[in-house]
């Protein structure tokens, strides 16, 4: 297990007026090598969980396995940098932190911090800039020229360079359009099947977590609601409602199926599949 | 960060709280004068007197005041560093080998650390028991008779409002950033001064970035609902001065009189007992 919380709390302000309770008693283990999705509302605690993964926060109880590494409240864990190094956190809105006068310098950033040297750090930054659809020509242009999806990109590209094992994505395709969130999901599978990252992506969007993913985190007001594999999560169409989440299109219609009496297995997710029992449920009727 | 006491307002109810803001203006403002006249002891007992007795009214806890003075503890401490090295008068009260240190240097160090502390307190009741909203029309009434020589007193409130509206949003984008670096191996504690300084400029140039973006975006939305400077506009809030307002004025005058009348010496009873 690269990751796992054992009743992980944790407590803004705490011994406050303020203090206010963002996780709770959360148990949860993340397999190495999979894509994970963490979805819940808005203030569910999601950044404040991922937060944890490099020791921004600190468990305010509780502990958490992260590689070979424990995180627990009273300490740091005591080789701090190489845990920043092996899991790269992408917060939310990064296109923020951009700051050097010329992309390549802001790639190279995080891995000159972790010791690269430089001329290394430069041929990763441009291997990963091209991975991530930024040719040659923008290596010496100022990011605060780019538009708002390509400054993304190369934010997120200052964090793969760094070569982390473990990529954390805190909303990675907030406020992109529909073909630039498709594109930016497709590199974080290929840096999972070619990389072998381990990869956990905090989204709201349940076509992504359907078509992307392999397994679904529920946070629910700080708790942990669920967390299981994205078939069997798609499958329980009771606790999709109670959750109040819009289902991606193939589990509606296949839903709908359902209603109007098609005797239809409840487990399928894929389209194809989806056709398939219909054409035969036709053809049993004939 | 949330700890910071200083100009943080607390939603009490107290006579204090309920004061006209120009007033609490005015009467810090009379104060502060009054601090600035070196009077000796005995003035500063009365305004220490005055200041404590507000606090009381204002239902502030001490405990609140304290914090809101620790930020001032790391000068203090300077502050006698250097009179010890410099003040070379008055009686030793300490010999370490050849070096020795005297009693004004100590005394002269209290002096202002009394002054900086009554200066603090005044200003954290103000903040403390007045809105900030209601701080800034305070400003923005007590600013208008200076309009017959131009000084824009509806804008600089404005400017004044809009800071203070932004300053938690700051703080919060400064940690955010300040994460959002430390994930890239930004090492504030530890490290060379290279990389403290890259550092520093890693969180200070996005903050400025996406500062002046939401000027941008702030201006905007501002003319997009038809605010234009220069231009009379009417208010909801009106303020009125009532009889305590006018006590605290007077209050504050006689005591600003007390401390010129010991400076100047003219007062029928000595008070130099020190
Ligand atoms: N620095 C902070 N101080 C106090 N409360 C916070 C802080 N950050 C987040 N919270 C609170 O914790 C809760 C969870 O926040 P967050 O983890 O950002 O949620 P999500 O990412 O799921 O939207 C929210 O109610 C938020 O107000
Ligand atoms: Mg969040």
């Amino acid at each position: 297990m690269p990751i796992a919380f054992k009743d992980v709390s944790h407590i803004y302000n705490a011994d406050s007026p303020f203090s206010y309770v963002a996780l709770d008693h959360i148990d949860l283990e993340i397999a190495e090598g999979s894509i994970t999705a963490i979805i819940g509302e808005t203030g569910s605690g999601k950044s404040t969980l991922v937060q944890h993964l490099n020791a921004l926060l600190l468990p305010t109880q509780g502990e958490l396995q992260v590689l070979d590494q424990c995180i627990d409240s009273k300490q740091k864990p005591k080789n701090l940098k190489q845990l920043r190094k092996n899991v790269g956190l992408v917060f939310q809105f990064p296109e923020y932190q951009l700051f050097e006068e010329t992309i390549i310098k802001d790639v190279c950033f995080g891995p000159k911090n972790f010791g690269v040297q430089e001329e290394e750090a430069i041929q990763r930054a441009k291997e990963i800039l091209k991975v991530c659809g930024l040719d040659d020509s923008y290596l010496e242009k100022s990011p605060f020229d780019l538009s708002g999806g390509q400054k993304r990109r190369v934010a997120i590209a200052g964090i793969l360079a760094m070569d982390p094992s473990v990529l954390v994505l805190d909303e990675p395709t907030a406020g992109l359009d529909p073909q630039g969130a498709k594109e930016m999901m497709e590199l974080f599978v290929q840096m999972n099947r070619v990389y072998h990252k381990t990869v956990l992506i905090v989204t709201h969007d349940m076509e992504h977590v359907l078509s992307y993913c392999d397994q679904v985190v529920v946070i629910r007001d700080g708790h942990m609601e669920r967390a299981c594999g994205v078939k069997e999560f798609f499958s329980d169409i009771r606790l999709l409602r109670e959750l109040r989440i819009n289902p991606p299109a193939v589990i509606q219609l296949r839903e709908r199926l359902r209603s109007e009496g098609f005797a239809i297995d409840p487990s399928i997710i894929d389209i194809k599949q989806l056709a398939e029992a219909v054409a035969s449920e036709v053809k049993h009727h004939e | 960060m949330n700890n910071i006491a200083l100009g943080r307002y607390l939603p009490l109810d107290s006579v204090i709280h309920r004061m006209d803001p120009r007033a609490k203006i005015g009467a810090m403002l009379l104060l502060m004068i009054a601090i600035f006249i070196p009077a000796g002891y005995t003035g500063y007992m009365v305004i220490g007197v005055a200041v404590v007795l507000a606090a009381l009214l204002a239902k502030l806890k001490f405990s609140f005041l304290w914090r809101s003075m620790k930020p001032m503890l790391f000068m203090l401490v300077f502050l006698l560093i250097i009179n010890i090295l410099i003040v070379k008068e008055g009686f030793v009260i300490l010999q370490i080998g050849s070096f020795a240190v005297y009693s004004e240097a100590i005394m002269q160090t209290l002096y202002i650390v009394i002054r900086l502390m009554l200066m603090i307190m005044i200003t954290t009741i103000l903040t403390a028991t007045t809105k900030p909203l209601d701080l800034t029309l305070g400003i923005e009434d007590l600013l208008k008779p200076f309009q017959v020589i131009h000084v824009p007193s509806h804008e600089i409130a404005m400017i004044i409002s809009l800071a203070l509206r932004f300053i938690p949003t700051l703080i919060e984008e400064t940690q955010r950033i300040m994460k959002a670096q430390a994930s890239r191996g930004v090492d504030m504690e530890e490290g060379s001064l290279k990389e403290k300084v890259m550092g520093i400029l890693s969180l200070i140039v996005p903050l400025f970035v996406s500062a002046f973006q939401r000027a941008d975006e702030l201006a905007n939305a501002m003319e997009a609902r038809g605010y234009i400077p220069n231009k009379k506009r009417t208010r909801y809030k009106q303020l009125k001065m009532a009889g305590k307002d006018y006590i605290l004025l007077l209050i504050s005058v006689c005591i600003l009189a007390f401390m010129i009348s010991i400076q100047l010496d003219i007062l029928p009873f000595t008070v130099d007992w020190i």
